[in-house]
């Protein structure tokens, strides 16, 4: 009976005070490939232990494993089965989330990049730039398995100088290349997957934030912190209303400050984050597979 | 990292340019055209199919962009909607941060208040003051 609580512990652990504590901290902010991982591997964790948690309370209230009889005139074996069938709902669920985001995306985007065809024109200065006639500061990407387009607006390149241009679309195409969009679908999945009363914008909030600064180290990378930082500056824009604003820093402030302090050998850090990131998924992984294991091993012998 | 940067003019994609122009057409048209008009005036400044003014059309309206009526043997197309409400709904889309829409697209920077717009200026001074002594 153990079994079960301690996943169940670990799965509530992993939604609720954990991403709380990762997204106050700023160290993430320092590895940013190494914390996406880290964020990827406490979502999915958290999955693993949910189901896990179920499967192993199936299990033990079944009675001994290794005894595949199905008993239906038993109440134990009634329960424990109503217990997998939620357990696979939740994987259903899963599923129809992932499915559902990957469906709707797509023919958002599409729609998106019908409109710009149409509406923006094509500059040759990289391949699927497209420049829109709007007086609002904007640069984004749009991405696709082919034909991705980088959408500028002209009120972005009056703000922008060569230099600065020419790290914005960095950045963008670092977005492209990396295909950040299918990070990200995958937060937004899971973020649906959840029902509204246990989930948070924590790890999808999170996740946001990180690509764009593997993206602005990506532009670092390519031409230095400076043309990056001018360009983040020039195109913040109009102050917001601060009651839109939360209490904390904009992801801009950070990513200005990121680059405006010097790029630190963050090796030591980064191979931590990636030990925890795969120790978050084996914990869960095998105390699901010990006991069908065990349950195997006891059936054959 | 250099050889990933492909900088070379774009391959040529003759409909989607096309897509623009007639759209174009229509959106100046007082009324819906027909293809034949749509190519009348587009074979004014370039060599041009009546058949591919036909595809293009066709694709438009796949894609809804476009909407069309018969006339007697001919279809008649008009734009689905003004360019002005298209552009709006392009930039809804493109700046919409609320829910399910957000993730559509990276923007580049977000808005940020009175207080955060210094603190940028205070790191980028900072960064330039360093670029100097470095």
């Amino acid at each position: 009976m153990i079994t079960p609580v301690l996943l169940a512990v670990l799965a509530l652990v992993l939604t609720g005070p954990a991403p709380a504590v990762l997204a106050r901290s700023n160290w993430p902010y320092r590895v940013p490939r190494a914390a996406v991982i880290l964020w990827q591997a406490i979502a999915l964790a958290a999955v693993l232990a949910a189901l896990g948690a179920g499967i192993a309370l199936s299990y033990s209230i079944a009675g001994r494993p290794g005894e595949p009889r199905f008993n239906p005139s038993s109440a134990r074996d009634l329960v424990a089965a109503a217990i997998l069938a939620m357990t696979a709902l939740v994987v259903v669920r899963l599923f129809w989330a992932v499915g559902r985001v990957a469906v709707g995306t797509r023919a958002r985007r599409k729609r998106h990049r019908d409109l710009v065809d149409v509406l923006a024109t094509p500059d040759g200065l990289i391949p699927g730039l497209r420049v829109l006639a709007e007086e609002t500061p904007l640069a984004y990407c749009l991405p696709a398995l082919r034909g991705a387009r980088v959408v500028v607006s002209v009120g972005a390149l009056d703000r922008l100088d060569d230099g600065e241009l020419k790290a914005v679309l960095a950045h963008e195409q670092a977005h492209l290349r990396a295909r950040h969009d299918l990070v990200l679908e995958e937060f937004t999945a899971l973020h649906h997957a959840f029902p509204r009363w246990v989930r948070s914008d924590v790890a999808l909030e999170q996740a946001r934030t990180l690509v764009e600064l593997l993206a602005d180290d990506d532009a670092r990378r390519r031409n230095g912190p400076r043309p990056l930082a001018r360009a983040l500056v020039a195109l913040a824009g109009a102050p917001a209303p601060e009651a839109a604003l939360a209490a904390a820093k904009s992801s801009t402030v950070l990513r200005v400050e990121r680059l405006a302090a010097p790029a630190p050998n963050e090796r030591l850090l980064s191979s931590c984050t990636y030990v925890a990131a795969a120790a978050l998924l084996i914990i869960p992984t095998i105390t699901i597979a010990a006991p069908i294991v065990t349950a195997i091993v006891d059936a054959v012998s | 990292m250099a050889s990933e940067e492909k900088v070379q003019p774009q391959a040529p994609r003759p409909l989607g340019d096309l897509e623009r122009l007639v759209m174009e057409q229509l959106w100046a048209a007082p009324a819906a055209l027909t293809v034949r008009e749509v190519h009348e005036q587009l074979s004014g400044t370039r060599e041009l199919a009546y058949t591919t003014v036909m595809t293009v059309l066709d694709r438009l309206a796949k894609k809804k962009l476009t909407e069309r009526e018969r006339d007697g043997k001919a279809w008649r197309y008009r734009a689905a909607a003004p360019r002005e409400e298209l552009a709006a709904d392009l930039m809804r889309d493109a700046l919409d941060r609320a829910g399910d829409r957000r993730e559509a697209l990276v923007r580049f920077v977000g808005q940020v208040s009175d207080e955060e717009a210094a603190l940028l200026r205070e790191a980028l001074s900072r960064l330039d003051a360093q670029e100097q002594s470095g």
